[in-house]
C-alpha cells in the first residue's frame, strides 16, 4: 500500500491539472488555425504522466521501494522557519526576516556560539543588502528598516 | 578559426574579465570544496550577481564557476572522502585511499593536472565542434526542433539520480510548469489562479534557486551534526615522470570520453567520470590497485568530469538544450542577458561565444595554479560548519530570487520549489529533470504548434522529415533501447 502513495499523489495531481485544463477557454479556430488549443498541450502532458504513473506502480509492486526515513527535527524546523520568514517579510521587513531566519537556522542546526550566529545573521544580510543596493542598484522591498533607510 | 583565436586572445587583454575569471575561479573552488554546494547550486546563487554585467562577462563568470567547481569537488573527495560535487564521486574510489597512505599531495596533483588537460581538451573540441554543429542546426525548422527537444527530454531518463520513469515524470512536470502563464498565440491564461505576476510565466531563476539551493539546504539539514574525517595534507606536487608514464593514456582516453558524453544532451560530468573511471580500470595493467589508490583511477575520473564541462556547453549553446542542472542555469543566464541560444548565436554573437570559450580556457589554467599551490587552504574551507554555511546560502537564495525582478513572489516561488524539490528528492526523484523540462517546455510547445501549422494539422508529417525522424528514433532507442536489448538477449538465451 505504501508503494502506491507517491504514484497516487502524482496521479491525483495529473487529474487535477487535466480538470483545470478542461476549464480553460477555447480559442476561435481563426486564431488557432491548424494548431492546438491552449488546453491541449497540458492535457497531453498529463496523459503521458498518467501512463508513467502506471509504469511506476507496476515497478513499485514488482520491487517495493525502501521505506523513506522520517526527517529529523532540524529539517522540519528549517521548513517552519521558511513560514516564519514569510510572516516576518509580510508584516515586518525583508531585512529583519532574513537576519532572524539566518540566526534561528544557525542555532537550530547546532551552532552553540550565539555571538557567532548573531554576527553572521547581521553581517551577511547587511553585506548582501549593500551589494544589491549600492552596486547592483536593486532596492529591497519596503518594510520597517528599509522605510527608514530609503526615507 | 582566426576570429576564434582573436576573440579568445581578447580575453587576455581585458583586465576586468581576467579579474572576474580569477575571482570566480577562487569562488568556484570554494563552492566546489563545500560538500553539498557544487557547481549547480553555486551557479544558481551567482546568477543574480551577474545581472548588471555585460553578457560576455556574465556568462564567462557562470562558465568559469562551472569548470572550477567541477574540478574542486575532487579536493574534498581526496581529503575527506566526501565529493564536493557528484561528478567527483568516482575520485573518492582511489583518491581517498591514496590520501590515507599519506600521499594526499600526489593524489591532488594528479587530479589537478588531469582536470586541466581534460578541461582544455574539451574547450578545443568545443571551438571546432560547436560551429560545425551550428551549421547543421541552421537547417532545422520547427519539426526538427520539436523532435530535437523530444530527444533532449527522452535523455532526461538518464539524468540525475532517480530511475528513468521518475526522471521522465520530473521532466514532464517541468514542461508543464512552462505552460503556466498566458499562452503565446491566444493569450489565454493557464494555471495562473488570478495572479497576474505569472502572466509571462514562471521566472526560471527563482525556480532554479529553489530546486537546487533551497532543496539542498533541506537535504543538508539531515547532515547538520556529521563530522568528517580529515586527512592531513603535506604539499600538493605535480605528478612525477613515473606517474605521467602511467596516466597519460588514461588522461587522453578520459578526455575524449568526457567530451563526447558531455556533448550528449542530458548526460553530464557525473556519468562521464564514472565511465572515465571504469574505462581507466578496464585498460589498466594494474587492475588490482583500483580501489586502493590507483593513480589511473584518479586521472581517469578527473579528466573525464572536467572534459564533460566543455562538451556540455555544445548542446547548450548550439541547440539551446541543456545537458545538466548547471548548463540549464547557464542557458538561463544567456537568455536573461538577451542572448538567443541556438545556431544563430554563432553568426550574430560569434565574438561573444568565443570570448566565453576563452574565459573557460583561462579558468582551466588558473585553477591548475590554484589547485597546485592553494589546495591546502581550500581544503580548510570545507571545514566551515554547516550551521554557518547553510544559513548564508539561505540569505543568498532569497535575496538572489528577489533581485531578478524585485518581486517577493519570486522569493515565495523559490521557497515553494525548495520544499517541493526536497520532498521529490526524498522520494527518489531528481530535480535536474524538472529544471531541464521547464527550460525545454516552451520550445517543445512552440515548435509543436508551428509544426502543426506547417503541415495543416497533419502531425504525423513531423516524422516524415528525415532529421526529425532520426531524432525521434534516437529518442525511442534512448527510452527503450536497453529494454529491447534485454528482450532480444532473453529470447536468444531461451
Amino acid at each position: 500500500m505504501r508503494s502506491l502513495v507517491i504514484p497516487g499523489i502524482i496521479a491525483l495531481f495529473s487529474v487535477v491539472i487535466i480538470y483545470l485544463a478542461l476549464q480553460l477557454r477555447t480559442s476561435p479556430p481563426l486564431i488557432v488555425g491548424a494548431s492546438m488549443q491552449p488546453r491541449s498541450f497540458p492535457i497531453f502532458l498529463m496523459v503521458i504522466n498518467l501512463l508513467l504513473v502506471g509504469i511506476m506502480i507496476w515497478q513499485n509492486l514488482k520491487n517495493p521501494p525502501e521505506p523513506v526515513k522520517m526527517e529529523g527535527p532540524t529539517t522540519w524546523i528549517s521548513i517552519g522557519l521558511f513560514a516564519l520568514f514569510y510572516m516576518l517579510t509580510t508584516y515586518a521587513d525583508f531585512f529583519i526576516a532574513i537576519a532572524a531566519v539566518v540566526f534561528l537556522l544557525s542555532v537550530s542546526w547546532g551552532e552553540r556560539r550565539l555571538l557567532v550566529a548573531g554576527l553572521v545573521a547581521l553581517t551577511v544580510p547587511l553585506t548582501l543588502f549593500l551589494i544589491f543596493d549600492e552596486v547592483l542598484k536593486i532596492r529591497f522591498p519596503r518594510g520597517l528598516i528599509t522605510n527608514w533607510y530609503y526615507g | 578559426m582566426y576570429e576564434a583565436l582573436a576573440a579568445i586572445g581578447s580575453v587576455m587583454l581585458d583586465p576586468y574579465l581576467l579579474m572576474l575569471i580569477f575571482v570566480t575561479t577562487i569562488g568556484g573552488i570554494v563552492i566546489g570544496v563545500l560538500p553539498g554546494l557544487g557547481a549547480t547550486t553555486g551557479a544558481a546563487l551567482l546568477l543574480p550577481f551577474t545581472l548588471t554585467m555585460s553578457p560576455v562577462h556574465a556568462i564567462a563568470v557562470l562558465a568559469t564557476l562551472y569548470v572550477s567547481a567541477t574540478f574542486a569537488g575532487s579536493i574534498t573527495a581526496i581529503l575527506i572522502n566526501t565529493p564536493g560535487t557528484s561528478a567527483a564521486a568516482a575520485t573518492t574510489f582511489d583518491g581517498f585511499p591514496l590520501a590515507q597512505r599519506g600521499e594526499a599531495g600526489r593524489a591532488l596533483g594528479i587530479a589537478v593536472v588531469a582536470s586541466t588537460i581534460g578541461g582544455i581538451f574539451s574547450i578545443i573540441v568545443l571551438c571546432f565542434a560547436a560551429p560545425m554543429l551550428a551549421r547543421v542546426a541552421y537547417e532545422f525548422r520547427p519539426p526538427e526542433y520539436f523532435a530535437l527537444t523530444i530527444f533532449g527530454l527522452s535523455m532526461l531518463a538518464s539524468v540525475g539520480a532517480g530511475g528513468a520513469v521518475r526522471n521522465l515524470i520530473g521532466g514532464i512536470f517541468g514542461v508543464w510548469l512552462a505552460t503556466i502563464g498566458a499562452e503565446r498565440v491566444t493569450s489565454i491564461e493557464r494555471f495562473m489562479f488570478g495572479n497576474y505576476e505569472l502572466y509571462e510565466g514562471l521566472s526560471f531563476v527563482p525556480v532554479m534557486i529553489g530546486l537546487f539551493a533551497i532543496s539542498e539546504l533541506l537535504v543538508q539539514s539531515k547532515k547538520a551534526h556529521l563530522v568528517a574525517e580529515v586527512i592531513s595534507l603535506k604539499a600538493v606536487k605535480l605528478p612525477s615522470k613515473e606517474d605521467y608514464k602511467r596516466i597519460w593514456r588514461t588522461i587522453a582516453r578520459s578526455s575524449g570520453i568526457g567530451t563526447f558524453i558531455g556533448i550528449l544532451p542530458a548526460e553530464g560530468a557525473t556519468v562521464a567520470s564514472m565511465i572515465g573511471y571504469s574505462e581507466a580500470r578496464r585498460w589498466s595493467k594494474n587492475k588490482e590497485e583500483f580501489g586502493k589508490g590507483a593513480v589511473e583511477g584518479i586521472a581517469g575520473a578527473e579528466a573525464a568530469n572536467n572534459a564533460a564541462t566543455g562538451g556540455a556547453m555544445v548542446p547548450t549553446m548550439v541547440l539551446g538544450i541543456p545537458g545538466s542542472g548547471t548548463t540549464a542555469i547557464i542557458l538561463v543566464g544567456l537568455m536573461v542577458h538577451g542572448l538567443r541560444p541556438g545556431p544563430y548565436l554563432f553568426t550574430e554573437q560569434v565574438d561573444t561565444v568565443y570570448q566565453i570559450f576563452g574565459a573557460m580556457l583561462v579558468a582551466n589554467i588558473i585553477f591548475l595554479a590554484m589547485g597546485l599551490y592553494a589546495a591546502k587552504l581550500f581544503a580548510r574551507i570545507s571545514m566551515v560548519p554547516t550551521s554557518i554555511l547553510w544559513p548564508i546560502v539561505f540569505a543568498l537564495s532569497v535575496i538572489g530570487a528577489y533581485s531578478l525582478s524585485a518581486s517577493l513572489l519570486d522569493v515565495w516561488i523559490a521557497l515553494i520549489f525548495g520544499v517541493v524539490g526536497f520532498f521529490a528528492r526524498r522520494h527518489g526523484f531528481s530535480v535536474a529533470p524538472i529544471a531541464v523540462g521547464l527550460i525545454l517546455g516552451h520550445m517543445v510547445e512552440v515548435n509543436l504548434q508551428n509544426s502543426l501549422k506547417m503541415f495543416d494539422g497533419a502531425w504525423w508529417l513531423i516524422a516524415a522529415q528525415p532529421l526529425a525522424l532520426l531524432f525521434l528514433v534516437l529518442s525511442f532507442l534512448g527510452l527503450f533501447g536497453s529494454q529491447i536489448v534485454k528482450m532480444i538477449t532473453k529470447q536468444k538465451n531461451s
